[in-house]
């Protein structure tokens, strides 16, 4: 093949138009790609104090950045009641507030000098401190990184700002469909004493002292809770050694504590059809059943379905459906949560103009009822089982990705073989698998349906498509108020 | 800077000392035979390889009246071909046809309906109240036509093929200046992705043409009209271009979209997708060589068009007056000032562009790490206005150069308590001192070296590689590319000192205000 076209290049085009093309894309064939899973124990080590660390170093291509991120388990589900928003402020402020050494503005200098992003956050379960630098001044870098790590300072008048910034945040929570869905949405799936509806307010972020931020550190600042991940251009070994010497010599202070288990929700969920009225162009819709979580036998099987439902791109059901026939929607998808902590949710999500929120909900629901009800055809289980095997060398592109991976995977608690198998168990799955998934899965009496969006127009429906939105499924209908922004009551 | 120099000077006098050095890409550039152009990257750390072919055309290439059209196509291009897409060929023509027929006659009544609503007997023509019995019943002829037409679709077909040969990121995106259609594939199906792409390219059928319109009006209203304050910035940004064809948006104005026909995306078609006016990019495992020869057999036989593209011949002309729009939205209140400034290849795009980040902060252009949260800016306006006066809770500044014009944008958000008119002259200040003082060696040596870092951090991916010589190529070429980093590290402060006070004038900027509509005490203390 190959001396056959590079012979046909130099003779020009002429004897290339001769070549036959072949007459549709199943006629040609591939050479096999051999793509071997990367596994987590081949990029890990353990630090001195036990901390594990995911190397990844440049392999044949890469730039001279080295990157590093210090991770953690802790976050939100952690904020005593009343002060919601204190891991989010401890993340931002863990850099922006400086450290015993170097005041915030004097380590922005630092780094501004260096070219080098020193970044923090923290979520709901999880954190991490990031620093990407170039590789001469790795040193340089990682010094400061450890600074603000060991020694955050909480500059109050940075922690003021922040404040400033959240409070401004929280006033525009009722601006658009999709941050009122967002909301909601947790409301009703995770109740109100849950973490995961747990969002601050003025009240709350008013509350949060320094001393809030200083406490929330010395007790996270555990080697137990950390995990760090490390890829570009460095040396492994020289690697380890460094970080031995700082992050390994680390031991937990008086107050650090090994965080605790993340607690599940303990809410009887109520199914049924939610709307919150919001004048708006167009609607946003979700909807909810219970699912389970990755390391369920059914994971794989209860995958394939999703993706046949409602997975990423044109292929799934849905799309078919409520965008390509009827013009519906630019989007609509269902995902299936890996429940890290809890079970996951299936979720489906779409945002269509007002009037056509029930016809399409209708739709939505139908493709669901029919994955129940017969299994799907072969050519098209196939196209979806092939897609995902084929695509997950992709899944892993890039060094950087494939070691946060794994450390993001040992901080929520996954087993590290965990993909080992992951094709053979796909290729594994049949139609009446993915049938038997459907039916146990997708309950439709456990709805839950929310649409935020216009209420008149939502409430009446479609004059092409008769069906008023509180009949979209068998299920009670209420309304469910606004939320103050500032104090996230209901709004009477 | 309120930053005693004195403390870092050791360090800082090092960094500054040395620029970074540009990473070297080979670049691979071919012409086929009909004029179409290849630029391939070798890779070859993974099996895959991200893929895109980019039409020279855009929004700015539209008229009134068909403005959207370019977007159709994103749109349009993945509806199939002569062989995908149908079990049969022949009667999907044919209806085809028949469809284009119902929609002709449906033409007429909206003709009908545009003259009562320019009179003001209706308020909306598109509101289904309004139509007339004859119009209703085309519509259910043409419904009916649909149905049979889909019996006969392979829905999807050319999205099932990629899906099911292991692709991701199928997509595609319109800017004013260009088409981009890519998709990432295992690096066995190089010759799967050239034909596809060449059947789609070479023999395309619009099937669903009339419905897809219709995705695209929710397409309007999720990432416009439903965005608060979307539709003031549409209207600003029409404001701000007086001539050019940038005033409206890539997805156009709704009257277009809903009446655009297919005799019009076919002439559009024919103009702008011939091979002439296509560049692909390769990024990733594969052998250039062979690619080259592959990608002549497969794309080299599709004709060229002789008469080559027109020319976008407005020039948007030196804006005479300052212009003003104040708006009541439905969020945080804000200021934004967008300067006329010059395209992305201009000799002063590289000052422009150092001028935004001393300005906005440095920290915009070295990229986000991994599993990082977000990082305020640091420029002068933060420093100003957010840290030291604390009048503001964000300001940022960015030259974002197109490929017939530019922007110069200032932005802030008022805290609490304050306005966004306070901001404005607290803005111009800070423009004002460097074209009075200039800017420091320090300052632009470190806008260069983050500048620099963040040109690492788009390389280090076949997609990131991939998108940012699509970038180039959307308004330049490949030396443009190459030769990127060369011409950022020439700026002089001079350069910076005379942009700020060539470009950043009264007559050539355009201010929004906008202010939070309805109840005020929502925005708290």
């Amino acid at each position: 093949m190959s001396t056959r076209v590079a012979t046909a290049l130099v003779l020009g085009s002429g004897l290339l138009l001769a070549q036959a093309i072949p007459p549709r894309p199943e006629n040609l064939t591939f050479a096999p790609v051999v793509f071997k899973t990367p596994l987590a124990k081949e990029l890990k080590s353990k630090l001195k104090n036990g901390i594990s660390v995911y190397f990844a170093p440049n392999g044949l291509e890469g730039t001279p950045l080295v990157r590093i991120t210090v991770g953690w388990r802790g976050g939100g589900y952690l904020d005593p009641k009343g002060k919601e928003g204190l891991a989010q402020l401890f993340g931002s402020q863990l850099v922006q507030g400086g450290n015993a050494k170097l005041e915030p503005a004097k380590l922005e200098d630092r780094l501004e000098a260096m070219a080098a992003t020193l970044t923090a956050s923290c979520g709901d379960t999880s954190g991490g401190i990031s620093l990407q630098v170039v590789d001469k001044d790795f040193d340089a870098g990682l010094e400061l990184l450890m600074q603000s790590l060991e020694s955050p300072a909480f500059s109050q008048d940075r922690l003021d700002l922040a404040k400033r910034q959240a409070r401004q945040a929280l006033s525009r929570r009722n601006d658009a469909v999709t941050s009122i869905a967002s909301y909601q949405f947790n409301f009703l799936l995770f109740g109100q004493n849950h973490f995961a509806s747990a969002d601050p307010t003025t009240a709350s972020l008013d509350g949060i002292t320094r001393e809030d931020l200083k406490a929330f550190h010395a007790r996270l600042y555990h080697p137990a809770n950390l995990v760090v991940s490390v890829s570009g251009a460095f040396d492994k070994k020289a690697m380890l050694e460094k970080l031995n010497r700082s992050l390994g010599t680390l031991k937990p202070g008086p107050e650090a504590k090994a965080s605790p288990k993340i607690p599940a929700p303990d809410f009887p969920r109520a199914p049924g059809i939610y709307l919150t009225a919001k004048d708006a162009p167009q609607a946003m819709v979700n909807w909810a059943v219970p699912g389970l979580r990755r390391s369920d036998p059914d994971w794989h099987a209860a995958y394939v379905m999703n993706q046949l439902l409602g997975g990423p791109g044109f292929t799934s059901r849905l799309m078919k459906t409520i965008r390509s026939n009827e013009g519906l929607t630019y989007g609509v998808y269902t995902s299936l949560g890996a429940g890290a902590h809890w079970q996951g949710d299936v979720v489906g999500r779409m945002q269509t103009k007002n009037r056509s929120v029930a016809y399409a909900l209708r739709l939505a629901l139908a493709e669901m009822q029919k994955l129940k009800d017969a299994p799907a055809p072969e050519d098209e289980l196939r196209v979806i089982k092939e897609g995902i095997i084929e695509s997950f060398p992709s899944q892993w592109s890039g060094r950087q990705a494939i070691a946060s991976r794994f450390a993001e995977e040992a901080i929520q608690g996954w087993t590290e073989d965990w993909w080992a198998d992951f094709r053979e168990k796909i290729q594994a799955v049949t139609a009446a698998d993915v049938q038997r998934m459907a039916k146990k899965y997708l309950a439709l009496d456990k709805l839950v349906i929310l649409a935020v969006g216009k209420a008149s127009e939502i409430e009446a429906g479609d004059s092409d498509h008769p069906g008023a939105f509180k009949d979209v499924a068998k299920l009670p209908f209420l309304a469910l108020p606004l939320r103050d922004p500032q104090t996230m009551l209901p709004i009477k | 800077m309120g930053v005693p120099k004195v403390l870092l000077g050791g360090l800082t006098a090092l960094i500054a000392a040395g620029a970074l050095p540009a990473q070297h890409l080979p670049v691979v550039e071919k012409t086929l035979s009909n004029g179409m152009r290849l630029v391939m990257v070798e890779r070859r750390e993974q099996p895959t390889i991200a893929f895109g072919w980019m039409a020279q055309v855009g929004s700015a290439n539209e008229r009134p009246g068909i403005t959207g059209l370019a977007h159709l196509f994103e749109h349009m291009m993945f509806k199939g071909t002569k062989t995908l897409g149908t079990r049969d060929a022949k009667r999907d023509g044919e209806l085809n046809d028949l469809q284009d027929k119902v929609q002709a006659g449906i033409r007429e009544e909206m003709t009908v309906l545009r003259e009562q609503q320019r009179r003001g007997g209706i308020p909306d023509m598109m509101d289904p109240k309004a139509r007339t019995p004859r119009l209703q019943k085309l519509l259910d002829e043409y419904d009916a036509l649909v149905k049979e037409q889909r019996a006969l679709i392979v829905k999807d077909e050319m999205d099932q093929i990629y899906t099911q040969a292991g692709a991701t990121g199928i997509n595609a995106s319109t800017s004013q200046d260009r088409t981009f259609y890519i998709v990432s594939l295992p690096s066995n199906k190089l010759e799967l992705w050239m034909w596809i792409e060449a059947d789609r390219i070479g023999h395309p059928v619009f099937r669903e043409f009339y419905s897809e319109r219709n995705v695209i009006l929710e397409e309007r209203r999720q990432t416009l009209e439903s965005r608060p304050g979307g539709l003031v910035n549409e209207a600003f940004n029409a404001m701000t271009w007086m001539a050019h064809p940038y005033s409206w948006e890539v997805i156009g104005w709704p009257s277009d979209i809903a009446q655009v026909t297919r005799e019009q995306a076919n002439e559009f078609f024919a103009t702008y997708y011939a091979p002439n006016n296509l560049t692909a990019v390769l990024v990733g495992d594969f052998d250039p060589v062979k690619a080259a020869a592959l990608a002549e057999r497969y794309f080299g036989r599709i004709p060229a068009n002789p008469k080559g593209v027109p020319q976008v011949i407005t020039l948007e002309p030196p804006q005479p007056a300052e212009q003003r729009m104040i708006a009541d939205v439905e969020t945080t209140p804000s200021i934004q000032v967008d300067f006329k400034a010059v395209p992305a290849v201009h000799q002063d795009g590289p000052a422009l562009q150092a001028l935004g980040g001393i300005l906005g902060g440095a920290q915009m252009f070295a990229g986000r790490p991994g599993g990082g949260g977000g990082r305020p800016p640091t420029g002068r306006l933060h420093k100003a206005l957010v840290l030291e006066k604390k009048v503001a809770t964000n300001a940022s500044a960015s030259f974002r150069g197109q490929k017939y014009g530019g922007l110069f944008a200032l932005r802030a958000t008022p805290a609490q308590g304050r306005t966004p008119e306070e901001l404005e002259p607290l803005l111009y200040a800070e423009v004002e001192k460097i074209a009075k003082e200039g800017v420091t060696e320090d300052e632009l040596q470190r806008f260069k070296n983050a500048t620099q870092v963040g040109l690492y951090t788009r390389l280090e991916s076949n997609t990131g590689i991939r998108e940012t010589l699509a970038q180039a190529l959307a308004v330049g070429t490949v030396q443009d590319f190459q030769e990127a980093p060369k011409r950022i590290q020439a700026v002089t402060r001079e350069d910076v000192q005379r942009v700020a006070k060539q470009y950043l004038v009264r007559d050539s900027r355009n201010v929004l205000i906008t202010h939070r509509k309805g109840i005020q005490k929502l925005e708290g203390k």
